[in-house]
């Protein structure tokens, strides 16, 4: 590869022709997508990876089972059908007899069954196991039918399964013990090469089961100043780049020949508290900071207004109306009420910890949030960490607040089981749980019911903001930007880039 | 040759000072290898992943096994696996390498360039309006931040003229030069514009003491050309601290110039150490930082050598 | 006040002392808050505006006044780069006097305690310190005085050395003189003039230091401003609101203009015939 443009002069500006202008580049004819991104994947083992730009990538490569549109419903992938058993306990997958590996072999339920194998083993170290942990047994019947014996009902099993973490991989790769170093999926592109935290080379994969891609191949630049993204499709060097600062992302519309793409996303931007420490113990005290915070005033500052306010369910087909949650309008004589009930109505001190550019707002938000709540006497101290050592302390529990962008899911179960159960693998974050929400939850895992799902999940939302152990805020978009001559991107809220296989690029 | 051997013998020494001291700090910040991979869920695994994740990393055992077995291995020029790379570091290193070094050498040209003649012209000149002129645009290169010459170079550019060099590659000098140099020129712009600033106030200065010195004064007042004075006479004496900041300086760049290498998104050893460093990628970040550490202090042996032999009065001996 | 009224007869030296002179000024009157606005009010709904009649040099983000906010920046710069260079020039004068003047053990210890600091890439020695430590006013003051050290103390070393072997140090020796007292007296009277152009010098790296790892996010913490923090902030920025960018830009490099000329001047006072060599 590496011809990503051709050597063409330009005339006429005198500064490019002085900077030697073979290093320029003109909009390229040829029909490989040029793309960039700010952050890199940090590795090829789909059931180890959990950053999101490992997924984004990994999404262009490898298939799971079944995979989500963008409304987010569960449509084939690797599945050509799927049924539940009448008791909710044995779910049933017929497998697309085409669907080949990129080493030429077929995807076979063995296959399945030892990536599943791989995935729930301790020693593979996996976090998504904790998703897939009521499966008891796999059957393989013949070569494409996969039965998964199920340990209880588990409705939202289906949905973890979309996860590019519940990838499908060749069984003779974990025998050889290679996955991670090569990446041999199923899906619509082969990764040739791959500089970590520099490039990535795709190309078309000829023999892929769901169709052909009308591009030849993806260039994936990393540009890690966002700035630098902007500039380089302004200049035409790059035909489609994702963009995670909304204040970069805003720009991109004022040009002529782009196009910004906005996706409402899964993951929500909130306000972690901590309910262990003092003096976050008391409801009245958590209740106050959430009638005092305008969470529609912090969007319109840190990201310019680009989101939704949102309650705790971020999946359309579940959130509920946030007007209808506590005190999501804001109200500062409340609030002081509160806190002076509770015994705090001098305010206090506490310090909220942030990550640096993870997500690029989250500075602002803190600061926004500082002043607000500076106004019912609260003084926070913000501290910024580099986004590991945040993740560390987030971990230990080791903050009075923190603000952050956490993951959504397209089902409430998977999304909220970590924190808001008794069982969670998270509580230790979390620190707050009511037999309320732990009923609820259970009750909404084994309901298969769509109707009475919501109505539970409804319940457990309205409990969760009016306890207010966390301030959920509001969700962001994704973006993607794009030369106009690209055409048919399909974005999705989980913000997969798998529509990249039905891009073309016009000449 | 009394101080090369002394140099040489302290060598292994401070590389050895170095290697803990980046063998303990990369440690000593919280976060590791698995934290770094999974993020937040980190969080769901059982301690039996952890410990799988942990010898998978290499991190399960004490500090001091591990930095013994990290030694033994560097001694036998093996400086470990990058789990980030998922190859030997060294192979990584010396990837990465010729885009710095490449980048370093192209800065200090146009820093040379720029800054030996402006410095010795505004010598000439000493307090003219000139000499002031230049000073000034010295004054401003050597203040404003890298960051902002390369935000400002690219947006104009782009904006400006809707041209840029392709970002986010790096062609190798020999598969196609022109393309290579258009990838570097506008970073070795950045990076020279400082440089360039910094030496050209080296270069006044120098010549200025220089000039006045009695040999100059007696070449004038013999009726020596003025043009063969300077550059026949002083200039040779004048470029002795022009070296050695240029050396230093050098030195420097070839460890990388993180700010510049982020902005313009180029594969070098800076951002790659950035990267390992925020990853945790343990021996990536170790194996560079020595490899770096190593280059410098070559770097400046080979100043204080071109120093004495510029230099024929100084002895090495008290340095 | 002889050096004083030697400054303002030198060219560069008047231009030097009267913009450091002025920083000096806004960053006491920043430090004691008389700035025209809060410099941390948010004045949310007058968000990126342009510089006006009530907001001088605009708003930021956060409907925050820029001209307040760069005031605050200034004494904030100036508390880092002042605090930093002096930490970094008396922990080098200590330790190149010790090496200079104990025996050859010593020396060599120190030296080489200061080659591997020297050797160890200077910004990434400054990010783990301060990813270790995590971020804040002090830990950008400690990393940046870590990484300085070791050329303060060279400087201070390759002088101490040759004068202790001058004449005049045996002299003072021979007449009795303590050990203290010569260190004290004739030393530091020959190391003022290269160490106060190295200071000047230094004061301006780093302010440009404090910069760069306020881009990297690990300077100055918000709310609180410094130039760096402002200029890195304002990067995304740049195109909406160019105020943003052009004031705490102009602000650095006037400032460091300012250290400059005045070191070139101080140089040129303090010892006209030392060689022109800065580190």
């Amino acid at each position: 590869m590496g011809k990503s443009f051709s050597g063409k002069l330009i005339c006429g500006v005198a500064l490019s022709v002085a900077l030697g202008a073979a290093g320029f580049a003109v909009p390229a004819a040829a029909a490989t997508l040029r793309m960039a991104w700010s952050q890199d994947a940090t590795g090829l083992d789909p059931h180890k990876q959990t950053a999101f730009s490992s997924l984004r990538l990994l999404e262009l490569i490898y298939e799971p089972l079944v995979r989500l549109d963008d409304a987010l419903k569960i449509v084939p992938a690797l599945a050509q059908s799927w049924e539940f058993s009448q008791d909710s306990k044995t779910l049933t997958f017929k497998l697309d007899p085409d669907a080949t590996f990129q080493n030429g072999d077929k995807v076979t339920s063995a296959d399945v069954k030892a990536s599943f194998e791989r995935l729930m083993a301790e020693e593979t170290g996996a976090a998504a196991r904790a998703n897939f942990l009521s499966i008891a047994s796999i059957d393989t019947p013949d070569e494409t039918t996969v039965v998964f014996n199920l340990s209880q009902p588990d409705v939202p099993l289906l949905t973890a399964m979309t996860n590019i973490n519940a990838a499908v991989v060749p069984a003779s790769e974990i025998a050889a013990g290679t996955i991670g170093t090569k990446a041999i999926g199923s899906g619509p592109f082969k990764l040739d090469k791959w500089e970590p935290n520099a490039k990535e080379v795709l190309s078309a994969n000829k023999d892929w089961a769901g169709g052909e891609t009308s591009i030849d191949g993806i260039d994936i630049s990393v540009l890690p100043d966002e700035t630098a993204i902007l500039a380089a499709l302004r200049a035409k060097q790059v035909d489609f780049a994702l963009i995670n600062d909304p204040l970069v992302a805003t720009l991109v519309p004022n040009e002529a020949g782009l196009r910004l793409d906005r996706t409402p996303v899964l993951n929500y931007h909130v306000l972690q508290l901590n309910p262990s420490r003092t003096p976050m113990t008391e409801l009245g005290v958590r209740q106050a900071i959430s009638c005092a915070v305008d969470r529609q005033d912090v969007l319109d500052t840190a990201l310019l207004g680009e989101g939704k306010v949102t309650g705790p369910l971020t999946m359309p087909a579940y959130a509920i109306d946030p007007s209808q949650l506590f005190c999501y309008e804001r109200d500062l004589d409340k609030a002081k009420q509160l806190m002076a009930d509770a015994g705090y109505a001098d305010g206090f001190s506490a310090t909220v910890i942030a990550a640096t550019g993870e997500p690029p707002t989250a500075a602002a938000e803190a600061q926004v949030l500082q002043s607000q709540l500076a106004e019912i006497g609260i003084k926070l101290d913000i501290k910024l960490m580099e986004l590991n050592v945040y993740v560390d302390t987030w971990l230990k529990g080791d903050f009075d607040m923190a603000v952050a962008l956490n993951g959504g899911r397209a089902d409430p179960y998977s999304m909220y089981n970590r924190y808001w159960t008794k069982a969670g693998n998270l509580q230790k974050v979390a620190n707050y749980i009511d037999d309320t929400l732990d009923d609820l939850m259970q009750q909404g895992r084994v309901e298969s019911d769509p109707e009475k799902r919501r109505e539970i999940f409804a319940a457990f939302e309205k409990h969760l903001a009016e306890v207010s152990p966390w301030i959920w805020l509001y969700t962001s978009y994704s973006y993607t930007a794009q030369q106009n001559n690209v055409e048919g991107f399909v974005p999705t809220p989980t913000g997969s880039l798998f529509g990249l296989s039905k891009v073309s690029v016009a000449k | 040759m009394n101080y090369l051997t002394r140099r040489l013998v302290t060598f292994p020494l401070v590389m050895l000072g170095v290697s803990v001291l980046v063998f303990i700090s990369i440690r000593l910040v919280p976060g590791d290898a698995i934290t770094a991979m999974l993020g937040t869920e980190a969080g769901l695994l059982t301690p039996e992943q952890r410990a799988a994740l942990e010898a998978y990393f290499g991190i399960d055992q004490s500090w001091p096994v591990q930095y013994g077995r990290w030694l033994l291995g560097a001694l036998k020029g093996d400086l470990g696996i990058s789990v980030t790379f998922g190859k030997p570091v060294l192979d990584v290193i010396l990837e990465r390498f010729p885009l710095t070094l490449e980048l370093a050498l192209l800065s200090m040209a146009i820093a040379l360039l720029i800054g030996l003649p402006a410095g010795v012209f505004a010598a000439t000149r000493n307090e003219k309006p000139s000499d002031l002129g230049v000073r000034i645009f010295a004054m401003i290169g050597q203040s404003t931040p890298n960051f902002v010459v390369g935000l400002l170079l690219i947006y104009i550019l782009s904006v400006g003229f809707g041209v840029l060099p392709v970002m986010g590659a790096f062609t190798p000098l020999f598969q196609d030069p022109l393309e290579n140099l258009g990838q570097l020129i506008l970073p070795a712009l950045t990076l020279g514009f400082a440089f360039a600033a910094s030496v050209t106030r080296i270069a006044r200065s120098a010549m200025l003491d220089v000039l006045s010195e009695d040999y100059v004064r007696t070449a004038r007042s013999k009726g020596a050309p003025a043009m063969s004075v300077l550059w026949r006479h002083a200039l040779p004496n004048a470029l002795i601290p022009v070296v050695t900041l240029s050396g230093v300086e050098f030195g420097y760049l070839l460890g990388g110039a993180v700010i510049v290498e982020q902005i313009f998104a180029l594969p070098g050893l800076g951002r790659m150490v950035l990267d390992a460093i925020l990853q945790r990628d343990y021996a990536l970040v170790q194996g560079s930082v020595l490899f770096i550490a190593l280059n410098f202090m070559i770097v400046n042996l080979l100043v204080d050598l071109a120093y004495a032999m510029l230099d024929p009065r100084i002895r090495l001996g008290d340095r | 006040m002889r050096i004083l009224r030697a400054i303002f007869t030198h060219p560069s030296g008047r231009i030097g002392g009267t913009i450091v002179g002025l920083y000096l000024v806004v960053a006491i009157l920043g430090a004691l808050g008389f700035t025209p606005h809060d410099p941390l009010m948010q004045f949310r709904i007058d968000r990126l505006q342009a510089p006006d009649a009530v907001h001088w040099m605009g708003t930021d983000l956060f409907g925050r006044d820029v001209a307040s906010r760069l005031m605050v920046g200034i004494s904030q710069s100036f508390v880092v780069a002042f605090a930093s260079v002096a930490l970094a020039a008396s922990a080098g004068v200590v330790l190149g006097l010790a090496a200079a003047w104990s025996g050859k053990g010593w020396d060599g210890l120190i030296m080489r305690i200061m080659d591997v600091l020297l050797a160890f890439p200077a910004i990434l020695l400054a990010l783990l310190i301060i990813a270790v430590v995590g971020p804040g006013t002090w830990t950008s003051v400690m990393a940046i005085a870590i990484v300085y050290t070791p050329i303060f103390t060279r400087v201070v070393r390759g002088p101490a050395l040759s004068l202790k072997t001058r004449d005049f140090v045996d002299a003072a020796r021979t007449f009795g003189s303590s050990r203290y007292y010569i260190l004290t007296r004739h030393l530091m009277l020959n190391l003022v003039a290269p160490l106060t152009v190295q200071v000047t010098l230094a004061l301006a790296w780093a302010l440009l230091t404090e910069a760069g790892l306020s881009f990297l996010g690990l300077g100055t913490q918000p709310p609180a401003s410094s130039l760096g923090l402002m200029l890195s902030d304002s990067r995304n920025l740049m195109e909406m609101a160019p105020w943003l960018l052009v004031f705490p830009g102009l602000a650095i490099m006037i400032g460091i203009l300012g250290f400059n000329l005045l070191g070139d001047a101080l140089r040129d006072i303090l010892d006209p015939k030392t060689r022109r060599v800065a580190a």
